[in-house]
């Protein structure tokens, strides 16, 4: 489904992916943590090509997403991506924001795409919400009604770059409910996070980066009791005591 | 200080101040309509990635900016009849301050642009919209938001601006102040009575630019 | 004809400098007095004084909302009745001074207005007077703020100094004015007087250009 063959990417000087290989089959959920600078949201943010990179390949369902030829609408209409600062579109009420890519990139009428949009946001518990500008929501709010804007292309991949780190802690548990809702539904998805009770609880397997390089893989269970690196052993003794 | 103010001379000149500020108003509000669509088209061409349009654009702003109005208007006054074009002063004034506020505005709306967090664009490409999408849905009503307030602070400088026609012998507010002190030798009251009508119309613009910047902006909520 | 002009324009080019030479120094002490003042009577607006605040807003709105010609001419006609009587060049100079320091007062008063709160009151439980607080804690944060707009200003002072050739300071835009007058090429002797004026302010506006990038970071 998603597989990265050698992938190297640069900012400048630093070396931010450094010879990636990676297999995503369908309908795996992973989980990717390490520390900050790792890379890890440059490798999810590679995946639908919000960045680019110098060396490798990147196949999403048989399309090479950094080839010039590839169709990167269709591409990018078949991936969710929810980001730490939600970026909902502030100058749109909720159901506008998951409405406006349908209408437009798919080309659904807009009785029918108002149908999905209520659809998603009932899914994530906030139908009361659709006429509510961005403002007006709460951190917790703002980011279900993304994962709600990123369902709506019914895409068959999601990608979450830390979707829980902008909140206050009491709003983390509704979003995880919400993920963790969709990882048993079975659709592909990779997350950036630290929550490492969603990882335990859902995760198929667990990615751990370091200086751009995937150090440790494993199954959640394994990797955080059992870590094989002592780098990662380090991270997650720092993760827990905090 | 103002012991020998008459007023008496101010309301027998009144006529011609009206007649004036009629002409300050309406040439403030054609130049500024036509800045408005030379500054829309420049910042297109300004943004854009054609080289063509790019960079005469460029050269059009940075020569408007570092030069002044003054400069522009004799530049247009005493040079477009050498080119053998031989338009009325008003016109010629019109122009002058069409080209130099579009400049500004081109600089503004690109401003707005700018200032549209990269966040949003990165979600309007993932969910696949293409550039055309992304400026009409996201971008641009977006950026009107944040460009209402200085295109008004832009208006207030071009009202202001057209005084300087006077200069090329426009018949508007300032120029009728000039008139009168030259029939009567009262410099107070025909100055002063022209500062105070900008003054009402810098009150108005400043008012609404005010009540723009509360009420207009979006804010992305965190 | 063109060439003509042309290679009598290259013999006066002499008097274009002197004009040139004559706007750099009504510009220079401009710059200098307006922010002088304009940041006294910025930490002024942005002050607690209700009173003396409200007069220098008063100032501010006049000086913001007329144009800088009606304000040249009652510096030199008008104030001559209120006993100030003044010759061209220091009329020039003060009304640059009136008009110029209210825009950057407006710069400076939005500076230090752009510092949090908090700032003043944890240099205030330090025990710092009110004046270290503004000249050792408020200022030099609000500096950032402050810098790329004041020089951006700088660039339109400089443009407005041409506006001073109405009272007949021989500056760059009289200069081309009365040489218009004897070769009518007024698209050479402008596009000259042009180049002039953007020899001086285009490094300005790249200086105001490259601060603004600096300080967004």
């Amino acid at each position: 489904m998603i597989e990265f063959k050698g992938v190297n990417k640069w900012f400048d000087k630093l070396h931010v992916l450094n010879q990636i290989n990676l297999m995503i089959p369908k309908g795996e959920v992973l989980v990717i943590c390490g520390p900050s600078g790792s890379g890890k949201s440059t490798l999810i943010r590679c995946i639908n090509k919000l960045e680019p990179i110098q060396k490798g390949e990147i196949i999403v369902n048989e399309m090479s997403v950094h080839k010039p030829t590839t169709n990167l609408t269709k591409l990018r209409a078949e991936i969710g991506f929810i980001f730490q600062q939600f970026h909902l579109y502030p100058h749109m009420t909720a159901l506008q924001n998951i409405m406006l890519a349908p209408v437009n990139v798919k080309k659904i009428t807009k009785v029918e795409a108002e149908k999905i949009a209520r659809q998603k946001l009932e899914r994530v518990g906030l139908s009361e919400k659709a006429d509510s500008y961005p403002a007006q929501l709460s951190g917790g709010q703002q980011q279900r009604v993304a994962i709600a804007r990123g369902l709506a292309m019914s895409p068959e991949i999601m990608l979450f770059d830390e979707p829980t780190s902008a909140l206050d802690p009491e709003m983390i548990g509704e979003v995880l409910d919400v993920m963790v809702s969709l990882a048993l539904e079975g659709i592909t998805m990779c997350v950036v996070t630290h929550e490492m009770g969603f990882a335990k609880k859902v995760a198929d397997r667990v990615l751990f980066m370091d200086e751009g390089k995937i150090i440790e893989t494993g199954k959640p269970t394994d990797f955080f009791d059992n870590p094989k690196t002592e780098r990662a052993a380090d991270f997650i003794s720092k993760i827990l005591t905090h | 200080m103002l012991d020998n103010f008459n007023f008496r001379i101010i309301f027998e000149y009144l006529p011609l101040f009206l007649n004036g500020l009629k002409f300050t108003f309406l040439i403030s509000l054609v130049a500024l309509f036509l800045a408005l669509i030379t500054g829309i088209i420049a910042c297109a061409c300004r943004i854009s990635s054609i080289k063509v349009l790019k960079y005469p654009v460029i050269a059009y702003i940075e020569i408007i900016r570092s030069t002044p109005l003054l400069v522009q208007i004799y530049f247009l006054y005493f040079g477009l009849p050498t080119l053998g074009i031989r338009v009325p002063e008003i016109q010629t004034g019109i122009i002058a301050l069409m080209l130099n506020s579009g400049a500004y505005i081109a600089e503004i709306i690109r401003a707005g642009i700018n200032s549209v967090d990269q966040g949003q664009i990165e979600a309007g490409l993932s969910s696949g919209l293409n550039y055309v999408q992304r400026m009409r849905f996201i971008i641009l009503p977006q950026a009107l938001g944040v460009t209402v307030p200085p295109l008004l602070g832009q208006a207030i400088v071009l009202v202001k601006d057209t005084s300087l026609l006077s200069l090329i012998s426009v018949v508007e507010l300032t120029r009728s102040g000039q008139t009168m002190t030259s029939e009567r030798f009262m410099p107070s009251e025909a100055f002063l009575t022209v500062a105070f009508f900008y003054m009402c119309i810098y009150f108005c613009l400043k008012a609404l630019a005010d009540w723009s910047q509360r009420k207009l902006i979006f804010r992305e909520a965190y | 004809m063109m060439a003509f002009y042309f290679s009598r324009l290259v013999e006066i080019f002499p008097f274009f400098l002197t004009g040139l030479w004559m706007t750099t120094k009504v510009a220079f002490i401009s710059l200098i007095t307006c922010t002088l003042i304009g940041f006294i009577l910025g930490m002024i607006r942005a002050s607690n004084n209700v009173l003396l605040k409200r007069l220098v807003g008063i100032y501010v709105a006049f000086a913001r909302g007329t144009p800088f010609v009606v304000q040249i001419f009652i510096v030199f006609f008008i104030f001559p009745e209120w006993g100030l009587q003044l010759e061209a060049f220091p009329a020039a100079l003060l009304a640059m001074a009136i008009m110029g320091s209210a825009f950057v007062c407006e710069i400076v008063a939005s500076g230090i207005n752009s510092i949090p709160k908090g700032q003043w009151e944890s240099a205030a439980s330090s025990g710092l007077s009110k004046m270290q607080q503004l000249r050792l804690v408020i200022l030099p944060q609000s500096m950032k703020v402050i810098v790329p707009p004041l020089v951006g200003q700088y660039v339109l002072l400089i443009k407005d100094t041409s506006v001073v050739s109405v009272i007949g300071v021989m500056e760059l835009t009289r200069v081309g004015w009365v040489t218009v007058v004897r070769i009518p090429e007024g698209l050479m002797v402008f596009a000259l007087v042009g180049v002039l004026y953007f020899s001086i302010s285009y490094p300005l506006i790249l200086l105001s250009n490259y601060l603004e990038r600096r300080m967004a970071i």
